[in-house]
């Protein structure tokens, strides 16, 4: 954590907001995974405006082509663009006894979990994450707001090795 | 009703012979089910109309034959399959007519047991036992529903017994009805006159609204025509009379009559609901546990594992904090049954009957001359986002010829400004061991968060709050609402940075 007074971080670049903040970034093939699944996301909702367009437009007479024509560029957009300005914004540090996890731009939100308050950890690996040897690590606590506080974009070695730090400390405070 | 007796569970059961003593439900269950057909045949309201609408008047009454005999049986089956067995250091749950389930809760991981009875329970001498486990979820916990009174005390006690003889010497006393070593000291407790006084603060208006809706609502299934809230029904009385003519005249007669109605329904509902609710209301310290009784037709006993508390919250009301009078509820990792979440451990006392209370769980409250510091007022932006938002839509409603609509723009107005006056409510103050939260100008609550409660904290900053160089601190506290996380809106970064540091430091509560 720095005690530099706040100044004006570029927003656009991740590397400066996250060395203002003393963060570390998360792993760039995370932008990838994200890429993957807003596509899976977005392109039913594209085919199913297109279809809307072809079907219901067209025989009230309306303007055809329009509909089909903003839904795939805005996906386009949204899932050329979006998804590595989002991995830019997460970032995590761990050591001094506690992981960090900091996520968003609009709106952050910057989580500290003490490793003492940890109640167990998951590593988990979706299909996407598997294919770019990526995992994502879930640390879960008693506190009711933030049970869980999930970090993606790891590389599967370092999701391991955070699992077992965090389990030394909670294996070392308990006596 | 003889083997529940034999519900001390302090029989070595499984020395001799091989099948250990299962018990089963009090058989005055049945009694209890046959009571709960009541709210249930509800369910069964529209096939009846069915049938009548359709002009099969005869197979009415078979129906409902058919119904009641189809319910019994199934609670006669469900009595028949359930039982269970409480052993030496655990308790073994055996249920389900047709998937069983068989369930296992050692004593160690129960961390509160409740006992409730309702009216129809209270008069056959039967309780609710419920085991709260501290897993996730209501559905998750066990309880057994229901039976004897004395046995389920007695099972209260030996599970008790059990939990504080852990560090004890190893010594089985089986005798569980022995008395812990320290002798239980009343906290807090409500008599009558007290309950009337809390009644009467307890003025309500969302019973009258309630009262209000079921009017307008039974308006034509009433036997007499009368709405309260009407003031041209009050005519029509006088004119029973003779009165109208004067009443005529006297037009503000009929307004005030319904206004003292009203006010007589806020404050009748008030006191009632208090007095319902809180009836020989206990607060006794335990070894372990502040345990409370209460409760005029449904009675509960509720044990607050000391150790569990993770924060005290005091309520009071913009009124009633005129005259010194608070409420104290305490967030522990259980929850106090269906509708609260927190437990609420004084419901009307004023400051010096609740700080014994407060030092038994050790938490301290700020007193008068603490110094507070103050959110930020953009804490408001929310409520006059919500402002213009119902203005807007009213007016759209009014350009449509709606005149209702009229209601938006001074609901807004309403919002707007209470939001604006209520934002400088919004304060905090660190007192080294825990943080204290305080909000609201109607309703002030002041959370009293010990530091060593908190699992996880969030910096919380958006386009909005950045630009003021300010963030919003987010508690991570076991228990409570998963809606209601406890924060600090709106506070300098600098400031937000440093309690967090000093809150991350606390050493977990033991």
């Amino acid at each position: 954590m720095t005690d530099t007074p706040a100044h004006p971080t570029d927003p656009f670049d991740a590397e400066a907001l996250n060395a203002a903040e003393g963060l570390d970034p998360v792993n760039p093939a995370y932008a990838q995974v994200l890429r993957i699944a807003t596509a899976l996301n977005l392109i039913p909702l594209a085919i199913g405006a297109s279809v809307f367009d072809a079907l219901l437009i067209r025989h009230i007479g309306g303007p055809y082509g329009l509909i089909t024509a903003a839904a795939w560029v805005i996906a386009a957009i949204v899932i050329v663009s979006f998804p590595s300005r989002r991995v830019s914004r997460w970032g995590y540090k761990i050591g001094e006894g506690q992981l960090r996890v900091a996520r968003g731009w609009l709106f952050r939100t910057d989580t500290i979990v003490p490793f003492v308050r940890v109640q167990h950890i998951d590593v988990g690996q979706g299909p996407i994450e598997r294919w770019f040897g990526l995992s994502h690590l879930i640390v879960h606590t008693s506190g009711t707001h933030n049970s869980t506080v999930t970090l993606p974009g790891l590389h599967a070695d370092l999701a391991a090795a955070m699992r077992e730090t965090i389990r030394r400390h909670i294996q070392t405070d308990f006596a | 009703m003889s083997d529940v007796a034999a519900a001390r569970p302090a029989t070595p059961a499984t020395d001799f012979g091989d099948e250990p003593d299962w018990q089963r439900l009090h058989p005055a269950t049945l009694a209890l089910a046959i009571v709960k057909l009541g709210p249930r045949s509800l369910n069964f309201l529209p096939a009846v109309a069915a049938l009548g609408f359709t002009g099969n008047w005869v197979y009415i009454v078979p129906a409902i034959g058919a119904f009641l005999l189809f319910s019994l049986l199934a609670a006669w089956f469900q009595w028949l399959r359930f039982r269970f067995l409480v052993g030496d250091d655990e308790v073994v749950i055996e249920s389900g007519v047709f998937a069983r389930q068989h369930r296992t809760i050692p004593f160690d991981r129960i961390q509160d047991v409740s006992i409730e009875q309702g009216l129809v329970s209270r008069a056959l001498g039967i309780a609710k036992v419920g085991f709260e486990t501290g897993a996730g979820g209501k559905e998750n916990d066990a309880s057994l529903d229901a039976i004897a009174l004395d046995s389920a005390q007695a099972l209260r006690t030996t599970i008790r017994a059990h939990r504080s003889g852990e560090a004890a010497a190893p010594v089985v006393a089986d005798a569980p009805e022995a008395p812990p070593a320290t002798e239980d000291r009343l906290l807090f407790a409500m008599g009558p006159r007290q309950l009337l006084i809390a009644g009467l603060f307890n003025f309500s208006l969302a019973a009258l609204a309630v009262v209000g809706a079921g009017m307008q609502f039974f308006d034509g299934l009433l036997p007499f025509d009368f709405n309260v809230f009407d003031p041209r029904d009050w005519i029509d009385i006088a004119e029973d009379y003779g009165l109208d003519q004067w009443l005529l005249a006297h037009r503000w007669i009929a307004g005030v009559g319904a206004a003292l109605s009203l006010i007589f329904i806020g404050f009748a509902s008030g006191i009632a609901t208090m007095f319902f609710a809180n009836w020989g209301f206990r607060l006794t310290r335990e070894p372990r546990a502040l345990r409370r009784t209460r409760g005029l037709t449904t009675r509960t006993d509720v044990a607050v594992p000391v150790k569990r508390v993770q924060a005290a919250i005091l309520v009071t009301g913009w009124f009633r904090q005129r005259f010194g009078w608070h409420e104290l509820r305490l967030q522990s990792l259980a929850s106090d049954g269906g509708k609260e979440n927190d437990h609420q451990v004084v419901p009307f006392a004023k400051l010096d009957a609740i700080d014994p209370v407060l030092d038994e769980v050790a938490i301290r409250r700020p007193d008068a001359g603490q110094s507070w510091q103050r959110s930020h007022g953009i804490v408001a932006l929310g409520g006059l986002i919500g402002a213009v938002g119902a203005t807007i839509g009213g007016l759209v409603a009014v350009s449509f010829g709606q005149n209702l609509g009229w209601f938006g723009p001074a609901l807004g107005l309403l919002i707007g400004a209470g939001s604006l006056f209520g934002a400088r409510f919004h304060r905090w103050a660190d007192l080294g061991e825990q943080v204290a939260i305080r909000r609201g100008a109607w309703k002030p609550k002041t959370t009293l968060l010990p530091h060593a409660s908190v699992q996880s904290v969030d910096l919380k900053s958006d386009f909005i709050l950045r630009p003021l160089g300010l963030a919003t601190l987010v508690f991570g506290v076991p228990g409570g609402s998963s809606l209601g996380a406890h924060e600090i809106p709106a506070i300098p970064l600098a400031a937000a940075l440093d309690l967090r540091t000093r809150i991350l430091a606390a050493r977990a509560r033991s």
